[in-house]
């Protein structure tokens, strides 16, 4: 039996957003969510702003699941896990458990939009003592301050003076493995900077790179105003040591611009972790059968590398950053074609 | 495995007596800091907060500037260094770098950031002079002969319009005429005084004489301009010759205001406005290139000379003027005009603006070679028997390049004083 149903599995800005898109375009959605709310990582992780029009997070976040859930044809199904699936494009058959109950799902196409998680900085072969050092913080957790408006020095609760970002911290690494670049960093870290410089105007915020890899309007929306009106300090070279100093952070590199090594203190040192695939993203592409590159994130593209939703399953599409390292811009796009793609799947079976 | 390592730069004083021993030479040898402890934003902050300076702050580090800054080919200069040197702890109000600049704006040409030096350099470098901080000697003499004479050579008032008698030509002076003229030709202060000034003065007032142009000077009541003095940090210096000169201009009845020097075009069209003065202004090249047919025929005796011309950044750069120069060579029979390799929009600056006119020994200490020496090099390799020039600062300095640099055969001429040679033969 043939279902014109689509099944989304996610629950972030993609997943909403495809939801969205696909009842819109006359598709009967059922919508699964791991956790018992909807809003994804931005919201898990309480995301502060976003780089979109500096709109607060949750609000933003709030508004795509508004949209998703308001719509009738839209079906939430919460604390929701997939366990099986069998059937073919037009007829699949999704084993679930919803609330610790069984269920069997018949969709006639689905998409993936079970996201990334942020880099575990442990993993770094660089010295950076995440794990020994309390000032040493990852972007995630200088989001949760900057949210709150209360960014300390996590080891004695004072605002930190000088702070510095290291970029590229488990991306572009042949030996971690995660040779891409995660696209967003340098825009997230910029704009954490900006905020920083709004937040504690007497502190001194620099960013050590190897490239800056802003994202189109990104270099002119963030990253020129962090430097120019914000001054935020930018410098080429990127740190490989984070040593203990009395109580601060002596932070080791090359200043690659002046051919000079660098060894300053610092208060607080923010690692820019880059994007990795969710955990649930690599547990669904094992349950569904679907391929998935050598990083792990879903393989998109279909044949010919211009059908950015295609998995290696007919009937199955991605959207997201569960297909790679996205933006909300990037996710949502992909969502929405997506969503076009799964409609048009189901009709064409059922016509 | 051999292991390179870069060796500290050593600094040495070369006579010093410390409780009477000598400890000269590598006695007292130091090395120069090597790594790097502290970054400083605060010094990038100290000049992008002083009004005007504001784009210091804008450098992303793209390094354009530095291959088209003239100062750092013949040393180690240019926007990007100056930004990194402050982010590293130098406080340029301070620094020895401040005074480098040339303001040739060949930078600004090429920066996506539009990183303004032009703009910048006057900011810091009155901030430096209202902090009391270091300025050279030589620049803070020509600050004081202008205050007191009214030009930065120091040459009495009195025989602003004494070269006049050497032109052979009648050249009214607008107190004693007492009427309206067309044009009111600002002489400027190195044609006034200068023996080399003084040749294309000279040559003006004849070729003005020659097509019948309805023009006089100022004479006695003709100041300095004060640009460079503008670029160089003296702002209130500059204010004062201002007032001065726009009192006097609007003393006259007059149609166009006709300048001999670039800089002082630079001033009265693009600066004086802010004071009120807008009139209008056009530099002797784009005067004469708009008389071209009646200048013709006066140009009757050959010029038989390879001529390469010399592009002032105040008349290109700065101010668009790059063809009526090139129209007025070609115009000179038997001239053959070859250009440098860096010419127009990239023309290479003479070492003379922004205040570099009365900084030589200072530059000097800093740069492998003059400015104006590497461009007279530049003259030469075209293979030119005359380097022309149209900024009344260039003569001088282009003659002493090109025998510094051993190219004597190459003559250093004004625009002026070739179309002169034409009309009047030799």
């Amino acid at each position: 039996m043939s279902s014109n149903k689509v099944l989304v599995i996610g629950g972030g800005p993609a997943g909403l957003e495809a939801a969205r898109s696909a009842a819109e375009l006359g598709g009967e959605v059922i919508l699964l969510e791991k956790r018992e709310r909807l809003g994804g990582t931005p919201d898990r992780e309480s995301y502060a702003k976003l780089t979109h029009h500096w709109r607060d997070a949750s609000e933003a976040m709030a508004e795509l699941a508004t949209a998703a859930t308001n719509n009738p044809n839209v079906e939430v199904k919460y604390q929701t896990e997939v366990k099986g699936m069998s059937g073919r494009a037009g007829n699949f058959t999704v084993d679930i458990e919803a609330g610790g109950a069984a269920e069997s799902l018949n969709v006639g196409s689905i998409i993936i939009a079970t996201g990334f998680q942020h880099f575990d900085p442990g993993r770094a072969t660089q010295y950076y003592n995440y794990y020994t050092f309390p000032d040493v913080i990852t972007l995630t957790d200088l989001e949760k301050m900057l949210k709150e408006h209360n960014v300390v020095r996590p080891s004695n609760g004072e605002a930190p003076k000088k702070i510095a970002f290291i970029q590229c911290v488990g991306s572009r690494d042949r030996q971690i493995g995660n040779e891409y670049c995660s696209k967003v960093c340098c825009g997230i870290a910029s704009k954490q900077a900006i905020e920083l410089r709004q937040q504690l105007p007497d502190s001194k915020v620099m960013i050590f790179y190897i490239d800056m890899r802003m994202y189109g309007y990104w270099e002119n929306e963030i990253y020129w105003p962090a430097q120019e009106k914000y001054k935020v300090n930018y410098i080429k070279g990127v740190i490989s040591e984070v040593l203990p100093k009395g109580n601060q952070l002596l932070i080791r590199g090359e200043d690659t611009t002046m051919s000079r090594p660098m060894e300053v203190t610092m208060d607080m040192v923010v690692l820019s972790v880059g994007m990795e695939p969710s955990a649930g993203t690599r547990a669904i592409a094992q349950t569904l059968g679907i391929q998935q590159n050598k990083y792990g994130f879903i393989e998109a593209g279909g044949d010919g590398g211009l059908d950015p939703v295609a998995t290696s399953v007919p009937g199955v599409f991605v959207a997201g950053a569960a297909a790679g390292p996205a933006d909300l811009d990037d996710s949502i796009s992909r969502a929405g074609l997506a969503a076009a793609r799964a409609v048009a799947s189901v009709r064409k079976v059922m016509a | 495995m051999t292991v390179k390592y870069e060796k500290a730069k050593a600094i040495e004083k070369e006579h010093i007596i410390m409780d009477g021993v000598d400890v000269s030479g590598h006695w007292n040898r130091m090395f120069e800091q090597r790594t790097i402890f502290e970054y400083t934003p605060e010094l990038i902050e100290k000049i992008a907060d002083i009004p005007d300076a504001e784009s210091f702050a804008n450098c992303y580090q793209c390094a354009k500037c530095v291959a088209v800054c003239p100062v750092d080919v013949v040393g180690n200069y240019g926007p990007r260094k100056l930004y990194r040197y402050a982010q590293t702890g130098l406080d340029l109000t301070e620094a020895s770098e401040l005074w480098l600049c040339t303001t040739c704006a060949n930078c600004l040409r090429v920066c996506p950031k539009e990183v303004n030096m032009v703009k910048i350099m006057p900011a810091a470098r009155e901030q430096a002079i209202l902090d009391g901080k270091f300025v050279p000697a030589e620049l803070q003499q020509a600050f004081e002969n202008t205050a007191k004479s009214g030009n930065p050579l120091g040459q009495p008032q009195r025989k602003r319009d004494a070269w006049i008698k050497e032109s052979g030509v009648e050249v009214p002076i607008m107190k004693d005429l007492g009427r309206k003229v067309n044009v009111l030709w600002y002489v400027g202060s190195y044609p006034s005084y200068h023996p080399r000034g003084i040749d294309a003065a000279s040559a003006a007032a004849r070729i003005f004489t020659a097509l019948g142009i309805d023009f006089a000077v100022l004479g006695k009541e003709e100041k300095d301009d004060a640009d460079s003095q503008r670029l160089a940090g003296e702002k209130g210096l500059f204010e004062m010759m201002a007032e001065h000169n726009i009192e006097t201009f609007n003393k006259y009845e007059w149609d166009e205001l006709v300048v001999t020097g670039p800089h002082e075009l630079n001033a009265f069209k693009n600066v004086y406005p802010k004071y009120g003065f807008e009139r209008p202004v056009v530099h002797y090249t784009t005067f004469l290139a708009r008389h071209l047919d009646q200048l013709k025929p006066l140009l009757k005796h050959p010029v038989n000379k390879k001529i390469t011309y010399h592009d002032p950044c105040y008349l290109g750069r700065h101010n668009g003027e790059y063809e009526a120069p090139r129209q007025l060579l070609e115009a000179i029979p038997g001239v053959e005009l070859v250009e440098m390799a860096r010419n127009r929009q990239n023309g290479y600056c003479c070492g003379g603006g922004g205040g570099g006119m009365w900084m030589d020994s200072f530059t000097a200490k800093h740069t492998t070679m003059r400015l104006s020496e590497k461009r007279a090099m530049e003259a030469a390799s075209t293979g030119a028997d005359v380097l022309a020039v149209a900024c009344p600062f260039e003569v001088s300095r282009f003659e002493d390049a090109v025998k510094s640099t051993g190219n004597e055969h190459v003559g250093v001429l004004d625009i002026l004083e070739l179309l002169d040679k034409s009309m009047r033969g030799e």
